[in-house]
């Protein structure tokens, strides 16, 4: 696997459909790809936000403290973005992910990201669009619960 | 020093200064012989003036002397000489003075070496006294005093003084000497024209120093302006932090751009001046012969002067303007030197000295204990105003005591006179019998420490900063050369330089009941782990250099430990992590230049960009053909450097941490590409290097363009014996080449264990690799070697390179080790967060059992754990006891494996 194919993968993330292909170079190239054997976590929850995670190869899960231990509250698989809520908020992580399997992903830097959205405002757009959308989503959905 | 320069060289050098006068008076004679001898063989054996009474030969090398008439008269013959023909007697004449000529310059030789010599030595002592003087300023006088001012002083400033110090006493001997004896010819001659010139030249000694009075005055303008120079110069360095914070830097390049001006307009008022009154000068001393033509002329017409006499006394005259001007030169030097040393003393002014300092003196070794009393003691805070008034406190020491702070600077005060740091109070302070403020510095400075909120630190490694409070004296344990030995000695002698060696031990490691130095190693590691800094110590170890001549030993455990890290990884499915050095396979976590080297550039010429140029590593690669393979490379690094990179502002912060290429070399390279887009097939020379030095930095692992394939990754394996064939023949030794049964000098001690590179791809493989490591170094008992090798680590100028806890760590070790009877602390735990800062006070008081500790704190928090309590309100000093002491009678518990990871890369 090369840079052109994490850039492949990174085209299929919502978030950044839409930047160019030399942006999404830049930031394939300032990231690190990295293997998670099974079971090995990403980061826990409460843990401070560093960096953002695109899943190129294999599953991983979302899972939430509870006083009755930690659940499983959902499965991730490639080409998702995860953690990014984190970085762009500045919070401690609200969940823990750990590799389902076999696992790589392509550890995106915070303060590599923020730079990059400082330098390009077509990121920061994209970013923006992509925020807006799921906030819309949720209100959809709060609208249909209440309804 | 003495007040005046002439005094100074006088009382210092006198012996050598009269011995050279000697020398040069002995060098007369045969001086004015060298410059009689032509004249003798023009007039004796060319002319023939010897053999004009028909002589067939005349004496040669006659020796004899008339009596003068008022003796009798008469004539002694010493050696009535050989008679020699003609040619025989110019051979003669011309072979003696080619003799003379030599001794002549025999004596010059001499002279000038000898006045160097005694120039260089009187520097050597004026730079020591100076720096003597350096040691004693007082805490006051420091407020004020520039350290790069000071530095410039003694480096610069005393230069032209000891360039001057040779011919101080012997020109004005010399030429003074010169000039009288013309006067006195022309004086014999006619007494009203010698009194005439004696005239001329009085004016000219008495206007010329007047009217060089303002050139003084500019001089030590002058002095003043650059040696401000120098010291803003210093200050902006020191804080150039600030200057980039408030991006000052048009006001600081303006603020050194007009004090070059005003230096500059001071010189060229020195130079109009100094070019005038030389022009008055050269006319003074022309206008004597002018008043000779016209004076001497005119009585010469009159009758009453006979020509014969004139010409003689012109003729002499032409003797005397040399030395004259040489000897109003001179003086023009001597005021700009004496200037010079009066602004040299003025900044080490008496008043601006404390008392001399004799840490020599080995008084009778007291222990610092029994009871500390203070009597009616007064102390004046930073303002004048009085903070502790007419105080009196007693308690028992050893104790441990806190100094409760009311928030003024009170008990910090109380902190630096206990620690002797203050001079200016008034009361006495007391301990068992001895009145502190008298004690001698060799007992305080050996009984008391003080770490204070700034700790300083000397560059050098962290051991030589731990044991400088050990130095004390040398042991003389060290065999030198002997003479070698005499000959810096005698020289010290000569020079009032110290006698003492600093090849010498100077560390008596009896005293701190140490066998040697190892376990002063041991025990400074301890105390380092006992100050929150066991880790760190550890990390610099492993970050260290090891000599595996010097620790053969240790060289080979390390190879032992590496082959157990090894099987450890295997054992423990660890293997992924790191991909080990192997000189039949591709490493891909390592760079291009480290396969292709497989080794450790030990010289500049093998790393970096240099490879690329380096003509041994090129020939080595051209002949495992793969230099055009390189710039292939290079050209698809540049191309997708400038695509990328595209866009983001040249000094951008990503491309000086992720691109190959500095923003700056951008243009360059886009050049080179479009060029070979227009279909340019020939790279030129220097665009083939620049190609090739970016794929040498390309890590497959890590950079992921895809660039190498197995058949390259192969070539390139095979190219290392290329690469090392070429260097080997050509003995070049900057590379030093990776073995896995040895311990590689040039690599970093984890290097060495790890023999490989972490794997970039594996999450948390650092922190797994680092546990990993941490365990076989336990296991192998290596934990103290790796600490020993930490503590040669750098700290930098004031200790830049470590962190502030770090210093504040060394600068209490440093306190620590010396075993001090009282350790007085003032804010040196400040930079720790209160949980560390904690656990360091329990720490100190467990070490300082037997010992005072004298703390200041900011309140009451942490006041339980002492002995006493001291607070400081309305100027009186309430000292009280603490009922019981806190975590004093606990005993300390098991303490907790300490966990040695931290980060391996």
């Amino acid at each position: 696997m090369t840079l052109e194919t994490e850039v492949q993968s990174l085209r299929q993330v919502p978030m950044f459909r839409d930047i160019d292909p030399a942006r999404l170079k830049l930031l394939a190239f300032t990231s690190e790809r990295v293997q998670f054997a099974a079971g090995q976590r990403f980061f826990s929850q409460g843990d401070p936000s560093d960096a953002a995670y695109v899943l190129l190869d294999g599953k991983a899960s979302v899972l939430l403290n509870t006083p009755n231990g930690e659940i499983q509250v959902a499965q991730l698989a490639g080409n998702s973005l995860l953690g990014e809520m984190g970085i762009l908020s500045d919070s401690p992580r609200s969940a823990t992910i750990t590799a389902a399997e076999p696992t790589t992903a392509l550890r995106i830097d915070k303060r590599v990201f923020l730079e990059l959205l400082a330098q390009f405002p077509q990121m920061s757009l994209a970013v923006m669009r992509e925020l807006a959308q799921r906030l819309e989503r949720t209100n959809a959905q709060l609208v249909a619960q209440s309804s | 020093m003495e007040k005046s320069l002439f005094r100074y060289i006088w009382n210092h050098s006198k012996r050598d200064q009269l011995f050279i006068c000697f020398v040069v008076l002995l060098s007369q004679p045969f001086y004015f012989i060298s410059l009689d001898l032509p004249r003798q063989i023009v007039n004796q054996a060319i002319q023939g003036e010897a053999f004009k009474d028909g002589n067939v030969t005349a004496p040669f090398l006659q020796l004899g002397f008339d009596w003068p008439q008022w003796l009798g008269g008469g004539s002694v013959q010493i050696f009535e000489g050989f008679q020699l023909g003609r040619v025989g007697l110019l051979i003669g004449l011309s072979c003696l003075f080619l003799f003379f000529v030599v001794v002549n310059n025999g004596f010059k030789y001499w002279v000038n070496i000898a006045k160097g010599v005694l120039g260089e030595r009187m520097l050597r002592r004026m730079r020591f006294d100076l720096f003597a003087m350096v040691l004693r300023f007082t805490p006051e006088a420091l407020r004020t005093i520039k350290s790069s001012e000071t530095a410039t002083i003694i480096k610069d400033e005393v230069e032209p003084i000891g360039g001057f110090i040779g011919d101080a006493f012997i020109t004005p001997a010399l030429l003074g000497l010169q000039a009288s004896t013309a006067l006195f010819f022309i004086m014999v001659q006619n007494v009203w024209l010698g009194l005439m010139a004696l005239g001329v030249i009085a004016v000219q000694f008495t206007i010329i120093p007047r009217l060089r009075r303002e050139l003084l005055r500019l001089g030590k303008e002058r002095q003043l302006a650059s040696r401000e120079l120098a010291g803003r110069i210093g200050e902006v360095l020191d804080g150039i932090e600030v200057v980039h914070v408030h991006n000052a830097y048009a006001w600081e390049r303006a603020e050194i751009g007009n004090r070059l001006f005003s230096l500059f307009s001071i010189r060229l008022k020195i130079y109009n001046r100094k070019f005038a009154v030389k022009f008055l000068n050269n006319f003074l001393s022309q206008v004597t012969p002018f008043l000779f033509y016209a004076v001497g002329g005119y009585f010469a017409l009159r009758g009453t002067l006979d020509i014969g006499q004139l010409v003689a006394v012109i003729s002499a005259y032409r003797e005397l303007p040399p030395p004259l001007k040489e000897l109003i030169d001179w003086d023009q030097q001597r005021l700009d030197v004496q200037v010079k040393y009066d602004q040299v003393t003025q900044h080490f002014a008496e008043e601006r000295l404390g008392p001399m300092i004799d840490s020599k003196v080995d008084a009778d070794d007291i222990r610092l204990t029994g009871k500390l009393a203070a009597e009616g003691l007064s102390l004046s805070g930073p303002h004048g105003d009085l903070v502790v008034e007419n105080a009196s406190f007693a308690l028992d020491l050893p104790a441990k005591v806190a100094l409760i702070s009311n928030g003024g600077p009170a008990a910090s005060l109380m902190a630096r006179v206990l620690a002797r740091r203050v001079s200016g109070y008034s009361g006495d302070v007391a301990i068992g019998d001895n009145n502190l403020a008298q004690l001698p510095a060799s007992i305080t400075g050996r009984r008391i420490a003080y770490a204070g909120v700034d700790p300083i630190l000397f560059p050098g490694s962290i051991r030589d900063n731990l044991v400088y409070g050990l130095r004390l004296k040398p042991l003389g344990r060290t065999e030198e050369d002997r003479r070698e030995n005499a000959r810096r000695i005698a020289e010290a002698a000569r020079t009032g330089n110290p006698f003492e060696s600093i090849a010498d031990q100077w560390i008596d490691y009896g005293r701190l009941g140490l066998k040697d130095e190892q376990e002063l190693d041991r025990v400074l590691v301890d105390l380092l782990e006992r100050v929150e800094m066991g880790e760190a110590i550890y990390l610099f170890g492993l970050a260290g250099w090891i000599d595996p001549e010097r620790h053969a030993a240790l060289a080979e455990r390390l190879v032992e430990a590496r082959c157990r890290l090894r099987e450890n990884f295997q054992a423990n499915g660890m293997a992924d992590l790191v991909a080990p050095f192997d000189i039949d396979r591709y490493n891909d976590q390592a760079s291009i230049a480290e396969n292709l080297l497989f080794g450790v550039a030990i010289s500049d010429d093998f790393r970096g960009r240099n490879l690329a140029e380096n003509p041994l590593f090129r020939e080595a690669i051209d002949k495992a053909g793969l230099t055009d393979v390189l710039a292939e490379m290079g050209l698809q690094i540049a191309e997708t450097m400038t695509e990328i990179f595209q866009g983001l502002p040249p000094g951008h912060s990503l491309f000086a941490q992720f691109s190959f290429i500095g923003a700056e070399e951008l243009p360059e390279f886009q050049a080179i590409l479009r060029r070979r887009a227009k279909g340019a097939q020939d790279l030129r020379r220097e665009e083939r290097t620049r190609l090739i030095s970016l794929p040498l930095a390309y890590i497959e692992a890590k950079h992921r363009l895809g660039l190498l394939d197995d058949g390259l990754k192969e070539r390139i394996v095979e190219a290392r014996s290329f690469v090392r064939e070429t260097l080997e023949k050509a003995g070049a030794n900057g590379v030093e080449f990776l073995d896995p049964d040895r311990i590689c000098a040039a690599a970093p001690l984890r290097d060495n264990l790890l023999f490989g590179r972490v794997n970039y791809q594996v999450a948390d493989a650092r922190h797994r690799v680092a546990e990993a490591v941490a365990a076989v170094i336990r296991e192998f008992d290596l934990l103290e070697d790796v600490e020993r090798i930490g503590l040669d680590h750098e700290v930098g100028t004031a200790g830049r390179l470590l962190s502030p806890q770090e210093r504040a760590s060394v600068n209490l070790v440093r306190c620590l080790v010396k075993r001090p009877d009282i350790l007085v602390i003032d804010g040196a735990l400040a930079p720790f967060d209160e949980e560390r800062a904690q656990k360091i006070l329990q720490a100190l008081i467990e070490l300082l059992d037997q010992q005072s500790l004298f703390m200041v704190l900011p309140n009451d928090r942490q006041a339980a754990a002492f002995d006493v309590q001291m607070r400081f309100s309305d100027g009186r000093i309430v000292a009280e006891k603490t009922a019981d002491p806190q975590g004093r009678t606990r005993k300390p518990e098991a303490e907790p494996a300490r966990s040695i990871t931290g980060e391996v890369a």
